[in-house]
C-alpha cells in the first residue's frame, strides 16, 4: 500500500512536469487567440432548454462557447454532450453552494464567459472555476457511462481488432472512471493546446495554468472515489475478491477541491515557457493542487473593468469570525442590521420516497447585509 | 503446443523412473542426476503456469449500472417487465419530478449487462451487488446507523434472435428479501448539511451459478408500509447502482485449458502408480492408498466439467466447484497427516497400518469441512431456489452461518496444531537417528543421509508450496483495489496468482505420486548403480525385522533402529 502510495507520488511529479512543459514546445509566432465566443461552461445554463427540445441531441454548432477543437470532439461524440452539459451545471451550482458565504460568491451571470470578466483574471478563483468545472464533466461522463447513455464507454471504446473476441470477454475492459477521466482530458484541455503562444507570454502562461487546474478537478474525481471489495472466492472466502470504484457525490468532490483552492500555489511563467514558483521557499504542488497566475481583484467594491460586483447587500453573519462573518465579508464597512418575521418549513417528517410532512415555524430573525 | 510439450517431457520423466529398480520408494533410489532433471521438469510446468496466467485478464470483473427509476402507475399488476426505455422516468434527484408518486410506483430497472453488450456463457456466474445512495436533506433528522431493507426483486431473462433483435423477456425469480445497510453520515460538523451524502455499506442482493442467458434484466422496489414497517426508515434515495461482477470470460478459457491439460496427465500418472503398487508382491499400503485417493481427488478437481455449463444450464456449478475444492483439500490435509504419521519414526513392527489409526487427528478434518460443507450448502445451495437468499440476512441465519464458520476456524487450528506437533516430532527423530549415523558403516551413512535429505527436501516443498500460497493469497488482498491513472500496468497479478498457484498444487501432487511410487524390486539390480549403496540395501530389505507393508526403506531404517 504504501508502496503504491510512493508510486502515485512520483507518477504525480513526473505527470506535472508533463503538463507543465507540454507547450514549452509551442513556441512558433505569437498567433492570437481565435476569437472563442466565451466558455462551453455556459452548456450548463442551457441544459434545461436543451432537455426540453426533445429533437434527439443538440447540433454542435447550437451549443455554446466550443473552440474549434470542442466542435471537432462534439461531433464525434455528439452522444456526450447532454453529459458535458450536465456536468457544466452541477459545476456551477457546486461553485455557488461552495461560495455562497465568501466574498466572491462564484455569482454566475448571463454572459458568454458565465462568470462574467472575473474569470478572464488568471486568479485564485478562475483556479477552482476551472478544476470544478472539469471535475464536473469527468464525473458526469463516468456518470452516463454507468447510465449506459454513452456507446463508446467501456469495452467497445478499445481500438483493439474486433476477433480479439470482444475484449477477452469483458476482461480488457477499462472501467468508466478511467474513460471520463480521458474523454474530459481531450475535451477540456483541448482549448488551449489548438492555440500557439509565445513562450513565456502570459497567454502561454495561461494556458499552463488552465491545464494544471483542469488535471487537478479530474484528478479530485478520482481520489475521492471509495474502494470497495466483495469476496466471492469458496464458500465466499476472500481466495477471490473483486474490488470497484465507487463514484463519490459531488458535494465531497466540491468540498475537496475547495480545500485545494484555499491551499492553491501562486506560479508564474519563465522565458523558457514553464510555470515556475513565485515564492521558491513553498512546495512545489502536485498534480492534485491548483496554481493560479494573478492576484484576485478586490471583491468588496463593485469593478465593472475586472467584473467584481461588490459585497455590498450580501447577508452576513454576525457572530462569525470567519470569512461569513460580517467583519470580513463586508469589508470593514459595516452592515445593516435588519429584523424580519420569516416563515419555514421545521419538524421535517420524510417518507421514502417522496413524501415530505414540514410544519410552517415562524421567525423572527435579525437579518444582517453588508452596506 | 504447450500442453504436448509438458505431456512430453513428463512421459520422459516416467520413462526414466521406469527403468530404476530397487526396492523403496523411487524418491530414495532416483540417481542426483534423475532428481535433479525430475525436478527442473516440474519447475519448467510451473514457471509454464505462471506464464499462462500472464496471458489471461484478471479472473472476475465488475460492470456498475446505474438504475433506471421508472414509474409503475399500476404497482398491483404485477406481470409485467420495465426496461431501460420505460415510458416514464423520473430523477430521485430532483425532488418537483416527484409529486405524486408513492414509493410504491417506482421501480428500479437495470438491465444486464451495460453498453450494448451480451453475456458470454464462458463469464459462467454473476453476483450483483446494491449501492444505494442516501443523502441528507435539510430539516431531516440524522438516519440510525442500521437500515432495514425490504426489496421486491424480480429477474428475467432474454435471449439474443439469429437476426438481430432480443426475446421478450421471460420471468427468471423474484422474492421479497430483507436486507440491513449500515449508513454513518461523516460530516456531521458541518453546518449545512444539505445534499450531504451517507456513507452506506454495500448490499449483496444475488448471485446467479449459471449465467445462461444473454440478457437479464431487474426490476427492484423498494415498498413502503408503515403498518408493517417496511421501508420506514428510508428517506431520501438519490440513486441506486448496482455493482455486477462476473467471471470474465478469458480467464475462464485459460482456465479451462490448464485444467484440459492437467486432467490427462495426472490420470496418466495414477494409472502408472496403481500399476506399479500392483506389481508387487505385497498389498498396497496405507499412504499408497492416500496417494491414489489424492490423486484421484486432483484429478476430479481437475475434471473440467466447465465445458458442459457451454452448452447446459447448470446452476449448481458454483455449488459444485466449491465441493470439489472442499473434498480435494480435506484429502492433501488429511494426507499431510498420514504422511507425517507413517514417517514417525516409531512403530510398532507387524502391525497393519490402517486410517483407523488416525481417526482422532482425522475428526477434526472430517468435523470442519463438514461445517463448511453444510454452510455452503445454506449459503450456495439456497441460491440455486433462490438466488436472492442470503444466510447472513436473519439474525439465527447470521448465527448459524458463524457458528459453522467458526467451527470450521477451530477445527482448522486444532489440525494444524496436531501437524506441527506431529512434524516437530518426525524432525526430532530424524535429529536423534542421524546421531547414530557416525557408528554406521560409510556407504550405509551416505546412504540414509541421502534419503533423510529428500525427505526433508519434499517437506520442504510442502511447506514452501503451503507458503507460497497463503502469502500469494495475502499479496492479493492488497494489490486490489488499486487504482493508477495509467494504463502502463496492463500485467494482471491476479490472474498469475490463481494459475500459478492451481498450477503448483497439481505439480507438487504429480511429483508425490511419482516419488513415492514403489521402485521394482523383481528386477536384477544393474551395475549401473554404485555397488555399496546396492549391497547395503539388499542386505537391509532382506532382514527379518523389515515388514512387507513399509514402502520406504527410511522407516524401515528407523524400525530397525527401534527395536535396537
Amino acid at each position: 500500500m504504501r508502496f503504491t502510495d510512493k508510486f502515485r507520488k512520483k507518477l504525480n511529479v513526473m505527470l506535472q512536469f508533463f503538463v507543465l512543459s507540454a507547450f514549452s514546445i509551442n513556441e512558433s509566432a505569437a498567433a492570437r487567440r481565435p476569437i472563442v465566443n466565451g466558455t462551453w461552461i455556459r452548456m450548463g445554463m442551457i441544459i434545461d432548454e436543451m432537455m426540453q427540445s426533445d429533437q434527439g441531441p443538440p447540433s454542435c454548432k447550437a451549443l455554446p462557447g466550443l473552440s474549434p477543437g470542442q466542435t471537432k470532439l462534439c461531433q464525434l461524440y455528439i452522444d456526450h454532450m447532454n453529459a458535458v452539459a450536465l456536468g457544466a451545471k452541477q459545476s456551477l451550482n457546486e461553485c455557488t453552494h461552495q461560495f455562497q458565504n465568501r466574498r466572491w460568491n462564484c455569482s454566475i451571470l448571463d454572459d458568454v464567459n458565465v462568470f462574467g470578466p472575473v474569470i478572464t483574471i488568471a486568479s485564485r478563483e478562475t483556479a477552482f472555476a476551472h478544476a470544478l468545472a472539469a471535475a464536473g464533466v469527468s464525473h458526469s461522463i463516468s456518470r452516463a457511462c454507468r447510465d449506459g447513455q454513452l456507446a463508446s464507454c467501456g469495452c467497445s471504446r478499445t481500438d483493439r481488432p474486433k476477433d480479439l473476441k470482444k475484449a477477452w470477454v469483458w476482461g480488457g475492459c477499462g472501467d468508466n472512471l478511467q474513460y471520463g477521466y480521458k474523454f474530459t482530458q481531450n475535451f477540456i484541455d483541448v482549448r488551449e493546446k489548438e492555440r500557439k503562444f509565445k513562450r513565456g507570454s502570459r497567454d502561454q502562461g495561461r494556458a499552463l495554468m488552465n491545464l494544471h487546474n483542469n488535471e487537478a478537478g479530474r484528478r479530485a474525481v478520482i481520489r475521492k472515489t471509495k474502494v470497495t471489495c466483495k469476496c466471492h472466492g469458496v464458500s465466499g472466502s476472500c481466495s477471490l475478491i473483486t474490488c470497484w470504484q465507487q463514484l463519490a457525490n459531488f458535494r465531497e468532490i466540491g468540498d475537496y477541491l475547495r480545500d485545494k483552492y484555499d491551499g492553491a500555489t501562486e506560479v508564474r511563467v519563465n522565458k523558457r515557457g514553464r510555470l515556475q514558483l513565485k515564492d521558491p521557499h513553498i512546495t512545489i504542488p502536485t498534480a492534485d493542487d491548483m496554481v493560479y497566475l494573478e492576484d484576485s481583484p478586490d471583491y468588496c467594491v463593485r469593478n465593472d473593468v475586472t467584473g467584481s460586483l461588490g459585497t455590498q447587500g450580501r447577508p452576513c453573519n454576525r457572530t462569525s469570525a470567519d470569512i461569513d462573518g460580517c467583519n470580513i465579508l463586508c469589508c470593514g464597512r459595516g452592515y445593516n442590521t435588519l429584523k424580519t418575521v420569516i416563515k419555514e418549513r421545521c419538524q421535517c417528517k420524510f417518507k421514502w420516497c417522496c413524501e415530505v410532512q414540514c410544519k410552517t415555524c415562524v421567525k423572527s430573525l435579525d437579518t444582517h447585509t453588508c452596506k | 503446443m504447450q500442453q504436448s510439450f509438458v505431456y512430453f517431457s513428463i512421459l520422459l520423466c516416467i520413462f526414466e523412473i521406469f527403468k530404476f529398480k530397487m526396492p523403496g520408494t523411487i524418491l530414495e533410489n532416483l540417481s542426483g542426476r534423475k532428481l535433479s532433471v525430475l525436478v527442473t521438469v516440474l519447475l519448467l510446468s510451473q514457471l509454464a503456469c505462471f506464464l499462462v496466467g500472464l496471458i489471461s485478464p484478471s479472473p472476475a470483473g465488475i460492470q456498475t449500472i446505474l438504475a433506471t427509476v421508472c414509474v409503475d402507475p399500476e404497482p398491483e399488476v404485477r406481470d409485467k417487465w420495465f426496461s431501460r426505455n420505460c415510458p416514464k422516468k423520473v430523477d430521485l434527484r430532483y425532488d418537483n419530478a416527484l409529486e405524486g408518486i408513492s414509493p410504491n410506483n417506482l421501480v428500479f430497472v437495470v438491465e444486464m449487462p451495460n453498453f450494448q453488450q451480451d453475456f458470454s456463457r464462458w463469464q459462467q456466474n454473476l453476483a450483483g451487488v446494491l449501492q444505494i445512495e442516501l443523502v441528507y436533506r435539510s430539516g431531516q433528522k440524522l438516519l440510525n446507523p442500521m437500515i432495514e431493507l425490504t426489496l421486491d426483486a424480480r429477474l428475467a431473462y432474454s435471449n439474443k434472435v439469429k437476426n438481430g433483435g432480443k426475446t421478450p423477456w421471460t420471468h427468471y425469480t423474484n422474492a421479497i428479501t430483507e436486507r440491513y445497510m449500515d449508513c454513518i453520515f461523516n460530516d456531521t460538523a458541518i453546518e449545512n448539511k444539505e445534499g450531504y451524502p451517507y456513507d452506506c455499506s454495500m448490499v449483496p442482493l444475488f448471485e446467479l451459478g449459471s449465467l445462461y442467458h444473454d440478457y437479464y434484466l431487474l426490476n427492484l422496489r423498494l415498498p413502503y408500509d408503515s403498518q408493517k414497517e417496511l421501508n420506514t426508515h428510508l428517506l431520501k434515495v438519490e440513486e441506486i447502482f448496482l455493482h455486477m461482477i462476473h467471471m470474465n470470460g478469458g480467464f475462464t478459457k485459460v482456465w479451462i485449458s490448464l485444467k484440459s491439460i492437467f486432467f490427462p496427465i495426472i490420470v496418466t500418472i495414477m494409472i502408472w502408480f496403481w500399476n506399479r503398487v500392483h506389481l508387487l508382491s505385497r498389498t498396497p499400503a496405507l499412504l499408497e492408498y492416500m496417494l491414489i485417493v489424492l490423486g484421484g481427488t486432483l484429478a476430479f478437481l481437475d475434471l473440467p466439467i466447465e465445458y458442459l455449463t457451454l452448452h447446459f444450464d447448470m446452476p449448481y456449478m458454483l455449488l459444485l466447484s466449491d465441493i470439489r475444492q472442499g473434498i480435494f483439500y480435506a484429502t492433501l490435509l488429511s494426507f499431510w497427516l498420514v504422511f507425517t504419521g507413517e514417517h514417525m519414526l516409531i512403530q510398532e513392527t507387524g502391525e497393519r497400518n490402517s486410517l483407523r489409526k488416525y481417526w482422532k487427528h482425522l475428526s477434526s478434518i472430517a468435523v470442519g469441512c463438514v461445517s463448511l460443507l453444510i454452510f455452503d450448502l445454506c449459503e450456495r445451495g439456497m441460491h440455486l431456489v433462490n438466488p436472492f437468499s442470503s444466510i447472513w440476512v436473519t439474525p439465527l441465519g447470521t448465527n448459524l452461518a458463524l457458528t459453522f464458520v467458526i467451527c470450521a476456524g477451530l477445527c482448522a487450528g486444532i489440525y494444524f496444531l496436531f501437524l506441527c506437533y506431529m512434524i516437530w516430532r518426525v524432525f526430532k527423530n530424524i535429529s536423534i537417528k542421524r546421531s547414530v549415523l557416525p557408528s554406521m558403516t560409510q556407504a550405509r551413512r551416505l546412504h540414509y543421509e541421502g534419503t533423510m535429505y529428500r525427505f526433508t527436501f519434499l517437506m520442504g516443498a510442502t511447506v514452501v508450496c503451503a507458503g507460497i500460497t497463503i502469502v500469494s493469497f495475502i499479496l492479493n488482498q492488497y494489490t486490489q483495489g488499486e487504482h493508477n491513472l495509467d494504463d502502463s500496468m496492463d500485467i494482471e497479478l491476479t490472474s498469475i496468482i490463481h494459475t500459478g498457484v492451481y498450477g503448483m498444487w497439481n505439480v507438487y501432487i504429480c511429483a508425490l505420486l511419482m516419488l513415492y511410487a514403489p521402485s521394482h524390486k523383481q528386477w536384477p539390480s544393474e551395475p549401473t548403480c554404485s555397488e555399496g549403496e546396492e549391497v547395503e540395501f539388499s542386505r537391509l530389505s532382506s532382514e527379518p525385522s523389515t515388514t512387507p507393508n513399509e514402502i520406504s526403506s527410511l522407516t524401515s531404517f528407523v524400525a530397525k533402529a527401534n527395536i535396537e
